[in-house]
């Protein structure tokens, strides 16, 4: 299962740098990065501290693709 | 203030690692191979563990935690990979030696060696992971 993100679209919507949204939600850059990049799972923690920043919910936050087969 | 101890603790280990170093090369007069490669190894953990420090201090002056979610999940792998190698050292060490080099090691080689793999199996995969992002 594939992980996609809206972060950078909601981010851009709110006007907040990847540093920004870091800062606010208490981790480094680098992992807002990976996360952004689908390269990284947040925990529930993060994911909702994320989804909460950007006035959203996870469910729309995260979209999870099913691989072809 | 934990982070923060964390790294002074870990500049404390770093220079006092270079100055046990500095001693034992001063004291050993001509090094053979077999003692350059362990110096080699000791230096690469040195380096590496100055980075890392020197990226938790960064990122704390810039505001961001100096470890969060992903470097601490990156660190137990990290651990788990040090633990095998250390693992797998204590084993092949000994046999590799006695089979290709026909020298039975001494219990003090092999405990170094552990270490030395162990740590460089560490420090390598923390990096290689902190830098994939996984």
């Amino acid at each position: 299962m594939r992980m996609r993100t809206r972060i950078k679209e909601l981010r851009a919507r709110y006007d907040l740098t990847q540093e920004d949204l870091a800062i606010k939600v208490g981790v480094r850059r680098e992992t807002i990065l990976f996360v952004e990049k689908g390269k990284y799972s947040p925990s529930l923690k993060l994911a909702h501290a994320i989804a909460k920043v950007l006035q959203t919910t996870i469910d729309e936050l995260f979209i999870f693709d099913e691989e072809d087969k | 203030m934990k982070d923060k101890l964390g790294i002074v603790v870990g500049i404390g280990i770093v220079a006092a690692v270079i100055v046990t170093l500095y001693f034992y090369i001063i004291n050993a007069g001509n090094l053979e191979l077999i003692e350059i490669f362990p110096i080699g190894i000791v230096l690469i953990l040195v380096g590496a563990t100055a980075y890392i420090l020197w990226d938790r201090i960064k990122n704390m002056k810039k505001g961001y935690p100096a470890q969060d979610e992903r470097l601490k999940i990156t660190n137990y792998k990290a651990c788990y990979y040090g633990f095998i190698a250390s693992i797998w050292s204590a084993v092949f060490a000994p046999l590799i030696s006695g089979i290709f080099f026909d020298y039975e090691l001494p219990g003090n080689y092999v405990t170094a060696l552990v270490v030395l793999c162990g740590g460089l199996a560490f420090m390598l995969s923390y990096l290689f992971l902190a830098w994939k992002g996984k």
